[in-house]
Parts: C-alpha cells; sequence; structure tokens
C-alpha cells in the first residue's frame, strides 16, 4: 500500500502523496511533536519531511525497509535537527528534553495530543525495557544526544552507555518482532 | 577488531547516537558488511514500530494544504481526471515535437561539441607537453645552478672571465673552474648559433685544445654549460662555432675566450 503510493509519487502523481500524506502524516505528527515541543515547529517540521519525501521519492528502496521506517527515520533526524539547531542558537539548551522526560513520567500540562504523546510512552515497548536502558534509548533518539552526551549528562562510563543502548535496542527488536 | 564493537556501533547508529568521528569509522565499515546492514534495517524497522506505537494526532490542516500547493495540485484531488486527460493529449502531442526537434538539435550540438572538444583536447596536450619541456628545462638549469653553488664552496675553484672576439665582440663568459671536479661556464649576450651550427668549448692546456662539448644559447643569448674535469692545468678556455655535432679540433672562428 505505502509502497506502491511511493512508486506512483515516483511518477509525479500528486494524489498519491496527497493519499500518502493522509496516511502518514497522523502517525509521524506525534513523534515529530514529541520531540520538538512546540507546535509552530512540529507543523514546520512535518511539512518539511512530506515536501521532502515527495521530492525524493525515487530514493526509497524497498529492499532496505517498509515506508513506514523510511518516513519515521527521516521525520525523526528532522525534528532532531531543529532541536539540535535550537540549542546551538541557545535559545534554550536541555529544556526540551528535560520537559519530556518529565512529562513522560508524570504527565502534567500540554494539551491531549501531547500529552496522549508523552502517556504512550508509559505503555509502550520502550516503556517496557528496564528503566537504564530506556533511559539512553530515549535520551538518543528523542533528545538527539549522542553516546558521549549521555554519558556526561547520566554520570555514567562511556561503556555503560554503549552496552545498555545495544542491550536495549536489541531487546527493543525482539519485543517489535513478535 | 572482534565484531562485537561494530554490533554496539550499529545499535548507537540506528539511534543517530554515534559521536562524529565513530560514525565515519563505522560507515566506512558498514558498506558491505551484510550483518550491520541487516541489524541496521531491522533496528530502524523496530525503532519505527515504536515511535509509531502511540496514539494518532491529525496534523493542522494548513499543512496538507500548503503542501499541495507546492506540489502543484489542490487539496481536492477528486473531479481532475477529466482535464487531466486532456491536458495529458496535449502533453504528448507536445513532447513528440519536441522530441523530434530535440533530435535535430541535438546532433547538431553534438557535432559543434565534438569539434570544440577536440579542439580542447589538442589544445591541451600541447599545453601539456609545453609545460613538461619547460620543467625539464627549469629542472636542469637548477641543477646547473647548484653545481655552480657547490664549485664556489671549494677555496681551490676559480672564476675565470672570457670576453667576445671576432664576430660577437659584446658576449661575456665566466667560467668556474675547479681542477679536480670541472666546472661550469656560464654565457651571456652571445647570438643563437645559425641552423645546423653549435657552440663548442675548449680548454688549452700547452697549445694543445681539448673538446669540452657543445652546447646551444637560449633566445636571450644565454647559457650554462658544464665542463668535464680535465687532465691537469688549463691555460686558456675558448669557445668557437661549430657544427652541430662537435668536433675532435677547432675549425670555426672562435666567439669567446679567457683572458690570458
Amino acid at each position: 500500500m505505502g509502497e506502491e503510493l511511493i512508486r506512483r509519487m515516483v511518477a509525479g502523481d500528486r494524489e498519491a502523496f496527497a493519499r500518502f500524506y493522509d496516511r502518514y502524516s497522523p502517525l509521524v505528527y506525534p513523534l515529530i511533536l514529541r520531540i520538538v515541543r512546540d507546535r509552530p515547529d512540529a507543523a514546520d517540521v512535518l511539512q518539511d519531511v512530506f515536501w521532502e519525501t515527495w521530492r525524493s521519492a525515487a530514493t526509497y528502496d524497498a529492499a532496505r525497509g517498509t515506508p513506514e521506517a523510511w518516513i519515521v527515520t527521516r521525520a525523526r533526524a528532522r525534528a532532531i535537527d531543529r532541536i539540535r539547531s535550537v540549542r546551538r542558537r541557545g535559545e534554550t539548551f536541555v529544556a526540551p528534553l528535560d520537559e519530556a522526560l518529565a512529562a513522560a513520567s508524570s504527565a502534567p500540562g500540554g494539551d491531549a495530543a501531547q500529552r496522549a504523546a508523552d502517556r504512550s510512552v508509559v505503555t509502550s515497548a520502550l516503556g517496557r525495557l528496564p528503566g537504564p536502558q530506556r533511559e539512553v534509548l530515549e535520551l538518543a533518539y528523542y533528545g538527539g544526544l549522542t553516546q558521549t552526551e549521555i554519558a556526561e549528562r547520566i554520570k555514567q562510563p562511556l561503556g555503560t552507555v554503549k552496552t545498555r543502548t545495544r542491550l536495549g535496542l536489541e531487546r527493543l527488536r525482539e519485543m517489535m518482532k513478535r | 577488531m572482534s565484531h562485537e564493537t561494530f554490533d554496539e556501533q550499529a545499535a548507537a547508529y540506528a539511534l543517530d547516537a554515534l559521536d562524529a568521528g565513530e560514525r565515519a569509522a563505522f560507515e566506512a565499515h558498514l558498506f558491505g558488511c551484510a550483518r550491520c546492514e541487516s541489524a541496521l534495517r531491522a533496528s530502524r524497522e523496530a525503532l519505527a514500530a515504536v515511535a509509531l506505537e502511540g496514539p494518532a494526532a491529525v496534523p493542522p490542516p494548513e499543512i496538507r494544504v500548503e503542501l499541495m500547493r507546492r506540489v502543484g495540485g489542490r487539496a481536492d484531488t477528486r473531479s481532475r481526471t477529466d482535464t487531466r486527460r486532456l491536458w495529458l493529449r496535449w502533453a504528448m502531442a507536445t513532447a513528440a515535437a519536441m522530441v523530434v526537434g530535440g533530435f535535430f538539435t541535438g546532433m547538431f550540438v553534438a557535432a559543434r561539441y565534438e569539434a570544440e572538444l577536440g579542439r580542447v583536447a589538442r589544445e591541451t596536450s600541447r599545453l601539456r607537453e609545453d609545460l613538461s619541456r619547460q620543467e625539464a628545462t627549469l629542472r636542469t638549469r637548477v641543477a646547473a645552478y647548484q653545481s655552480v653553488v657547490e664549485l664556489l664552496r671549494d677555496p681551490t675553484t676559480r672564476v675565470i672571465a672570457m670576453k667576445g672576439t671576432g664576430p660577437s665582440p659584446t658576449a661575456e663568459g665566466r667560467v668556474v673552474w675547479n681542477e679536480t671536479s670541472g666546472g661550469q661556464v656560464l654565457v651571456a649576450k652571445l647570438p643563437p648559433a645559425p641552423e645546423g651550427k653549435a657552440y663548442e668549448m675548449w680548454t688549452i692546456a700547452g697549445g694543445q685544445p681539448t673538446a669540452a662539448g657543445v652546447f646551444q644559447v637560449d633566445a636571450s643569448g644565454q647559457a650554462i654549460h658544464r665542463l668535464p674535469p680535465g687532465s691537469g692545468r688549463v691555460d686558456v678556455f675558448a669557445i668557437t662555432l661549430e657544427p652541430a655535432a662537435g668536433v675532435p679540433a677547432p675549425t670555426g672562428p672562435i666567439v669567446l675566450a679567457s683572458i690570458k
């Protein structure tokens, strides 16, 4: 279904693009929102991501993954780019990340979509990982931190962070297989 | 390095959590490592599935409107089929005409470019030859300068002036001469030798001239020529104009000679 839409997008089929957007944007939007923590920013990023999929539909290779992984990888990367550039500008250092983590455990404030996104963490596959593994995965995937940055932040040796990353991801893969 | 390190890196890479240096190293390994590629694929799928697990949320409708405007269509995608068919027919006719026109234009352009490319290629190879010739000349000259400097370091080296005579009275020369290691003769203001001729250097001892090689001067009338070590004292240094291949005993006019 998704693959067929992408194939038609390559041929310049705008209708296929509209359907692709309708199908995937509600899935990807909460992810972007969760990472950038700001609605106008999230809207910008979402638009960029889908514009990119339209422009570079030809680069999709079914042998290398599902359309879901294709669009999620892009969306996550663009969202992280956005928060990294915000951090670089120094407007906010790591605040969005702290909020995200606090929200994940206690779910305060924010609007409905945001709260839903936060709450989902607890019940998701990620939420079923041991705390330390979940922490490094979240800091990397949603926070955009490198392993060195994570080690500094949680005050653990780099080797520990690396091991937790690998174990956490392996377990996640096991869970998703089922 | 055992593959375990790569497994660890593959996990971090899927999360985009490698530091820049490590990322570059891993990417170099990743290309062609089936194990890492499949691990990466599986990790990305799992992460995507996790990321999409939560409740869906429809984004603000303006984004869809704006995107459809950017791709050149409308948000409403129905009821467009008929006009599109017409447009398609028109577009195909136009395209066919363009293909024919394009073919002839293409042939013309190709012919012109081929000629131009040939010219550029010839020009390039000529320049390359020129450059390598110039480079060779410069190398020879630098070697000669080095040799002169080496000679001058030796306290037994003498510098002997030469004066123009006969056909080239304004010519000048200096011989930097060392009896054991030979020398270099530096010549200026000597006119280039006529076609088929060259200048020949002579070392004269006890009235007996010994050939010391032929040389040409450049367009500015200068030359540096190496002299082989002699078999003893030299009384006079002289240069004559001779057939280009050189002769065993001087036959032509003396153009430069050392002042006795």
